[in-house]
């Protein structure tokens, strides 16, 4: 008896306890499904003829952080919206760090949002489109809704957003370099007898001074580089972003696909790195680490910074700012290639399969994208205050504090025919270099390789595809950045992972689709 | 003969005894309806293990597709892997923690200046409220290797730093400290309260016979909470399979380095999860899990009830 009712006491204490620490959470949850039900107050309007007489708001999703004035600028977006379309867009933001986490949870946790950024391999898109998130935009309804957007968007880029026969994503349309420069700290360079970075050799030999000198030059090993100097590329759609299996881009006549753990050049790569993380070139807790990208350089924590030359850029004149004597410059250290543009959806906007007002939200994308006003309010911010325009295409910077250029998630309507260029009063070193770097990169398109439109679609092979990707990160990041005890055991190993995860199945349907899609384009 | 009596009674009978209980059946259903919001009612997503989800279907408009859901667990080549780190994880949270709680609580009776007894369980209470995502900056903050405590620490010493982001071998020590420094004041209360439930006039006698403080200890309080121990055990073996999402996530976050010793099923379901926004995978994962604690609380209460049939749960 005794026992029992002990037994009880202690059943209820922790029961209890427990009902009172999940509390917290149930009042949470509970509330926020609350909110997101009591949104769904819009209506859909009829399809068929354009019928703004109803009003609606429209919540869209961006990626990034929320500027100081990014609601002001929006506010003046929202008047011309609401007499144009009779509809107003309120914004969210998925920062950075948390995108690849919450993104699909907007999806399956029931969100009620109406417009969303995307991007091909970076931005979630093909995932997204296999799970049926997005709505479709079918020919005729992309002429219906949104004609502007329909005559400015080149066909190829249209077929660059198409799975299966279907565009689930309005693509930007610029030529926007998909190559990595350096932002790099000109002190040490000369400090070290560095003179330039234009290849692999360089770039090593100075991560290696770096690392000599007790300095960290990266937040990890420059990958990229590595293969793109070999005139490699990802693949879009493809495991791990792409990087698992790649084709050389810069030859058109070539359309094999490469496995890098079929390939020496990743074996090679991972050795090169284990030397230079052992000398120090990078911390030991890269992986660990919650920096952002540019904190390395910006702290003085590292040497350099790579990433694309608008971002090296703009992370570069804040370092000289805060830092004259560091003097940052930007260096290609993958000079010797010709350069790839970015396909089309490495920027894009799609709608919520869900949204109740696709309609509204396409004609909404159709003045964000050839409205411009619009689209340069979303650049730049306003006029008079961040900025001022001079002469039809040009525009100047008053200040870069509360909003900053193309620093608001406005990459999905980038739109090349109305595109203004900066004009600069005082110019700086880094502005030539940009300059220069920018016209001799033009002046060296590389040629249209097939596979730089081509998609990979997993729907068949979802297992393998979960399985690869969950399997990867223990293997792949801690080879790609040399943190493993034994590099050859570790390519070992990954191999091994990967073959029992079904990698060759993925491979397989993968050159079945290529070789369809070849087909299709002939 | 009381399930004959109430078949008489019927329907009238039982109002009557609504009526005659319903301060006690007032008090019951805040747990009822709490439990059956919050754990029945989301069990229905269990069909999700069964279908091949698209958003736009949700979870009742997606189609079926039988088993496939299961079959990524054991595609991955890391089922065996995680399934044992989860499991030897827990035994260890177990072990460890029953028995430093239970210690911490005979301690805390032990110390009779009242004031000191408040703060020290206070401060061991404090962590229980402490977020996993700030531990996890905490423990970043101590292990780093360029500016952590611990490696200044170690050098200042004397000693080579040590990097922990690449040893994984450290790691299960770092994690079973930070659970029981985060969990041993809280699970402690229990013990407590047991502790304070034991009749006095036990210990008297003890004395009287001559016992001294630790077969006081030993003879006297332990085995009078054996009763509660042995609920609490069982209560965490149904939950063996289930790794500490938040912890494991928190502190190792997305080194892969560090996997093979810190990987749990949990973990493992999440990269599925957010990588390729598989759910149906996620959620066949969840119920292997359930599946399996299920089997083990059956197995190991039938054997606790075997040992003494009153210890037994059910």
């Amino acid at each position: 008896m005794k026992k029992s009712m002990k037994k009880a006491a202690a059943l209820t204490l922790s029961a209890v306890m427990s009902t009172g620490l999940l509390a917290g959470c149930g009042g949470d949850s509970g509330s926020g499904t609350g909110s997101a039900a009591g949104n769904t107050g819009s209506t859909g309007s009829s399809g068929g003829a354009i019928d703004t007489s109803e009003h609606v708001d429209l919540k869209m999703y961006l990626l990034g952080d929320r500027t100081p004035d990014f609601d002001e600028v929006y506010a003046e977006i929202n008047k011309i919206l609401e007499e144009k379309l009779n509809c107003s867009v309120s914004v969210e933001f998925l920062g950075w760090g948390e995108h690849d986490t919450k993104y699909s949870l907007l999806f399956s946790g029931g969100e009620d949002f109406d417009l969303i950024f995307t991007a091909s391999s970076w931005g979630h898109y093909e995932p997204t489109v296999a799970m049926g998130g997005f709505y479709p935009l079918t020919e005729e309804f992309i002429q219906t809704y949104a004609p502007d957007i329909w005559d400015v968007v080149p066909e190829v880029a249209w077929s660059q957003a198409k799975i299966d026969g279907t565009a689930y994503m309005v693509p930007n349309y610029q030529n926007e370099f998909g190559q990595d420069v350096i932002a790099v700290r000109g002190d040490l360079m000369e400090k070290y007898g560095v003179s330039q970075i234009t290849n692999w050799d360089e770039l090593i030999d100075f991560y290696k001074k770096c690392g000599a000198d007790g300095q960290y030059a990266s937040q990890g090993g420059p990958w990229y580089q590595y293969f793109q100097a070999q005139g490699y590329t990802i693949t879009g759609g493809a495991p791990k972003g792409g990087e698992l299996i790649l084709y050389n881009t810069q030859d058109p006549s070539n359309l094999d696909f490469t496995y890098i753990l079929d390939w020496e050049g990743f074996a090679d790569y991972c050795h090169q790195m284990k030397e230079l993380a052992d000398a120090g070139c990078w911390s030991q807790d890269v992986l660990s680490s919650g920096d952002e990208r540019q904190t390395g350089l910006l702290t003085g924590r590292t040497a350099g910074m790579i990433w694309n030359l608008g971002s090296c850029r703009n992370y570069a004149e804040q370092a000289n700012k805060e830092h004259p004597e560091w003097n940052v410059a930007l260096m290609d250290p993958v000079a010797n290639q010709p350069k790839k543009v970015n396909s089309y959806i490495n920027n894009g906007m799609a709608i919520n399969v869900n949204s109740q007002n696709p309609e509204r939200a396409m004609m909404v994308l159709n003045e964000f994208y050839t409205n411009p006003t619009i689209n340069d309010l979303t650049r730049f911010g306003i006029v008079g205050k961040h900025w001022e325009p001079v002469g039809d295409d040009q525009f100047k910077v008053i200040t870069t504090e509360g909003y900053g250029v193309d620093s608001n998630c406005n990459w999905g309507w980038m739109n090349a025919e109305i595109k203004r260029t900066e004009y600069k009063e005082d110019r700086t070193a880094l502005d030539d270099t940009y300059d220069a770097m920018l016209a001799s990169w033009e002046s060296n398109i590389k040629e249209e390789h097939i596979y730089d439109g081509f998609n990979f679609d997993s729907t068949n092979v979802t297992v393998q595809m979960a399985a690869v990707d969950a399997v990867i990160p223990t293997y792949c990041d801690p080879l790609i950045n040399g943190l493993v005890p034994d590099v050859d055991k570790a390519l070992e190993d990954f191999r091994n992972a990967m073959e029992t995860a079904g990698i060759r199945d993925i491979i397989a349907e993968l050159e079945k689709q290529a070789a369809e899609y070849v087909e299709s384009k002939k | 003969m009381t399930g004959k009596v109430k078949q008489k009674s019927g329907v009238k009978g039982f109002f009557k005894k609504v009526y005659k209980y319903r301060a006690f059946l007032l008090m019951l259903l805040p747990g009822v309806l709490y439990t059956l919001i919050f754990a029945y009612y989301p069990m229905t997503g269990i069909v999700l293990a069964f279908k091949k989800y698209t958003y736009a279907g949700g979870i009742w408009g997606s189609k079926w597709n039988g088993f496939e859901n299961f079959k990524f667990f054991f595609q991955s080549g890391q089922a065996g892997l995680v399934t044992r780190n989860t499991v030897l994880y827990n035994i260890a949270f177990i072990v460890i923690n029953t028995v430093t709680q239970i210690a911490v609580a005979i301690l805390l009776t032990e110390i009779h200046n009242k004031h000191f007894r408040k703060v020290s369980q206070s401060i061991m209470f404090l962590p229980y409220f402490i977020s996993w995502v700030i531990v996890g900056v905490m423990a970043f903050n101590i292990f780093s290797s360029d500016y952590g405590f611990m490696n200044r620490l170690i050098t200042a010493f004397g000693g080579e730093p040590i990097a922990f982001y690449t040893t994984p071998k450290a790691w299960p020590f770092i994690l079973m400290f930070f659970n029981l420094w985060k969990g041993v004041g809280y699970g402690s209360v229990m013990y407590l309260a047991a502790i304070m439930g034991i009749d006095t006039s036990i210990y008297e006698a003890a004395q009287i016979d001559g016992a001294n403080v630790f077969q006081r200890i030993f003879k006297v309080t332990i085995p009078m909470i054996m009763p509660t121990t042995i609920t609490l055990f069982l209560l965490s073996v149904g939950g063996i399979f289930k790794g500490n999402f938040d912890m494991f996530y928190n502190l190792v976050g997305n080194n892969g380095l560090l996997y093979n010793y810190t990987d749990v099923i949990d973990t493992l379901a999440f990269r599925a999860l957010v990588t390729n926004q598989n759910f149906g995978a996620s959620a066949a994962i969840g119920l292997f899990q359930s599946v399996l604690c299920f089997i083990t609380v059956l197995v190991v209460n039938k054997l606790v009830g075997l040992y003494d049939r009153d210890y037994s749960l059910f």
